[in-house]
């Protein structure tokens, strides 16, 4: 219960959002470009940053009556300034040539009239904060990206990534659904997917049950088998750097950036927002608060490092994403293993190495596990490992037959005479010769997976690792050479 | 402030009427308590807490009747009214006049079968929940049809509890001797909007990301 309580304090709820980081980071100046699709536009513009090209803004009934609609291009999208959560918003794919109307998104077609309505219809406010009186403009459409192609119904997806203190700290891809009528937000019935920061490689994807108001887990595209998981970000770097300079254009210390990724032009910024919303945490399946908090205070000099910032800190989740998709368990090379011997288990540091076949420990821990008598009764007929110390000056064939002949001669009397602990004598070529090695059979456990498993022992005095574990032993892992030595 | 009561009721004001608006300043606290500590949204703070009111004034059988009403009669608009393109503000203006109508039918209805606690029912509360209405229009263009309907029963629930609360016989004689009570529930407002912990809600709805968590290793 009260570990319960203390994880739940890291994630970020709305009380916390609100007053330890929108109003105090979010100076009211800013907040007002940010809420102001035109203003934040022309701040975005201003430092240098892509944003969709505005074709033409209709701000009073006059300017409506004299609109001249023959200037606007074929395809347009058509926004209220001051819009909520995606209404209001007209996606407009073409003309019909017959008939010089519109088409929209969903083939239905958009008159001249139609649009005039949907304009005043802006400037009541229908679409706006607490319905104050609104403006309308018109603005390029972004064009489907190719990868996103097949996870998209109708709509643009976009990318959302919080910045706080200039560092991105966690994102989501959001992707329209039919359940949405083709739109990107999540309380219509769209998708989100959390994204590892590190990679920009997509990991756990959500939606909400309406019904409920819950968020849950999926796997796939609905109706389609084409996981959710594992899809690359393009531009994944360039877009983090994108969100980092947005934060400073406009003013905001906490936000969310929106970035839809056009298919000419790359990545743009569709929208930053004041209060971004909290389920990017379901998403993530990953707390919030908890890296606020580990970033705030932090002093950053370039974007660059902004973003090696965040990306080192809050990537890695991918590592587990390949772990449920393969059935298979990532570990580094260096672990600590539990071996079993006659004399119970002890804990040590091995190394898994791909190269070796199989598991090999060391004399002296073999003696501390209990084989000292069998290795004791095994010198009794190899006073030396090596076959070299054995017959001097002898060239390696005789030495292989000689030794040979002794094991074919006594095996069965040296396990028998060791309680059958020691199982086989083995022969094995090596960098310094012919060694011999005994076969023990143990009990290793690896990261909770227990292996029953051959060993030989060897003198290894001069290695770091008393224990090496070879593929034979590996086949439910995946090595990850990237991964640091637990401590 | 006890001389104040006094004082209101020695001049002519109905003891009603003080213990109401003594009562308020509870009915917005617990709307805030709800809001901040439990999670439930409603529509806003000053929806609920007059409606609270209004079921004072209505008795609670007739108010969440006539609450039933009003918000079926929206619902019912919604629809008619779709397929005509009419700007919001006219949009708003039929919605509202029908639905005071319908209420007006309803409360006629209650009379012709002996209901005279309803058809006696005053203009005030009725007002009030037809303003709701607005509210609810707007919270289904902002946030869609469910979401405004679940605001509209978290609004209706708000508004019950606060009715039993101002109810309560024994809490009435505590403010009506010491209505310092209230100031002291009022100040309460200092805890709650200070909260910065996780609402009762969010402990559901971000239940699987809490189980997740990886605490930092103790040294």
């Amino acid at each position: 219960m009260l570990n319960y309580l203390e994880k739940s304090r890291l994630v970020l709820g709305m009380n916390a959002r609100n007053l330890l980081y929108v109003r105090p980071y979010n100076p009211k100046e800013a907040r007002k470009i940010a809420d102001d699709k035109m203003l934040s536009k022309k701040a975005l513009l201003k430092a240098n940053l892509p944003v969709p090209n505005l074709i033409a803004r209709i701000r009073s009934l006059k300017e409506l009556e004299n609109f001249d609609w023959d200037q606007l291009p074929y395809s347009f999208v058509l926004k209220p300034n001051r819009g909520l959560g995606g209404e209001g918003i007209v996606v407009v794919y073409g003309r019909n040539k017959k008939t010089g109307n519109w088409v929209k998104a969903d083939k239905r077609e958009v008159t001249v009239e139609d649009l005039k309505m949907h304009i005043r219809n802006i400037f009541e406010g229908t679409y706006s904060l607490s319905n104050q009186p609104d403006k309308a403009f018109f603005e390029e459409r972004v064009k489907l990206s190719r990868v996103f192609k097949p996870y998209s119904y109708r709509g643009i997806p976009d990318l959302r990534i919080i910045v706080f203190n200039r560092v991105p700290i966690m994102a989501m891809l959001r992707l329209p659904t039919e359940a949405s009528g083709g739109r990107a937000n999540l309380h219509l019935g769209g998708i989100c997917v959390g994204i590892d920061m590190a990679t920009g490689v997509t990991t756990n994807a959500i939606s909400r049950n309406l019904a409920t108001q819950q968020d849950y887990h999926l796997d796939f595209v609905p109706g389609t088998r084409l996981p959710l998981a594992g899809i690359r970000i393009p531009y994944w770097k360039e877009s983090l750097e994108i969100a980092v300079n947005c934060q400073e254009a406009s003013g905001l210390g906490f936000l969310g950036v929106d970035i839809m990724t056009d298919r000419d032009r790359g990545p743009v910024v569709a929208e930053i927002n004041v209060r971004p919303g909290l389920s990017i945490q379901n998403a993530n399946q990953a707390p919030l608060r908890d890296r606020l908090e580990r970033v705030t205070g932090l002093k950053i000099g370039t974007t660059k490092k902004a973003v090696r910032i965040g990306q080192d800190l809050f990537g890695g989740e991918i590592e587990e994403e390949v772990e449920e998709t393969t059935g298979k368990t990532m570990v580094g090379i260096f672990k600590k293993i539990k071996i079993y011997g006659p004399r119970g288990n002890m804990a040590v540091d091995a190394k898994l190495d791909t190269g070796a076949y199989y598991v090999s420990i060391d004399e002296d821990l073999a003696i501390e596990l209990g084989y000292g008598e069998a290795l004791n009764i095994f010198k009794e007929y190899f006073p030396s490992y090596h076959a070299a110390q054995i017959f001097p000056d002898r060239p390696i064939e005789y030495q292989f037959e000689a030794i040979k002949k002794i094991r074919d001669e006594h095996l069965d009397e040296i396990v028998a005479r060791s309680n059958g602990l020691l199982k086989k004598i083995k022969l094995v070529y090596s960098s310094n010769g012919l060694s011999i090695r005994p076969v023990i059979e143990t009990k290793i456990v690896l990261d909770q997976v227990s292996i029953a498993t051959k060993a030989t022992i060897v003198r290894r005095k001069h290695l770091r690792y008393p224990v090496i574990i070879g593929r034979k032993s590996l086949r439910s892992f995946i090595i990850d050479v990237g991964l640091k030595k637990e401590q | 402030m006890p001389n104040l009561v006094e004082l209101a009721i020695n001049e002519g004001v109905p003891v009603e009427t003080v213990i109401y608006v003594l009562m308020y300043p509870v009915i917005l606290t617990i709307i805030a308590f709800a809001r901040q500590i439990i999670g439930i949204k409603a529509f806003g703070i000053y929806t609920p807490s007059v409606i609270a009111v209004a079921f004072l004034a209505t008795t609670l059988k007739y108010g969440i009747a006539i609450f039933m009403v009003v918000i079926l009669v929206a619902l019912g608009m919604r629809y008619l009214l779709r397929n005509f393109q009419l700007l919001y503000m006219s949009r708003t203006a039929m919605m509202l006049s029908v639905t005071a109508i319908s209420v007006l039918i309803f409360l006629v209805v209650g009379g012709v079968f002996n209901r005279t606690g309803l058809a006696s029912v005053s203009i005030f509360p009725i007002l009030i929940m037809i303003t709701t209405v607005e509210k609810f229009v707007v919270a289904q263009i902002e946030k869609g049809f469910r979401t405004a309907f679940f605001l509209a029963l978290e609004t209706i629930l708000l508004a019950v509890i606060c009715y039993f609360v101002v109810k309560w016989e024994a809490f009435q004689i505590l403010v009506l001797n010491y209505p310092i009570t209230v100031l002291f529930i009022v100040l309460l407002n200092i805890f709650i909007g200070r909260w910065q912990g996780l609402r009762l809600y969010e402990y559901l709805r971000f239940r699987d990301v809490i189980k997740n968590v990886e605490l930092p290793r103790k040294k």
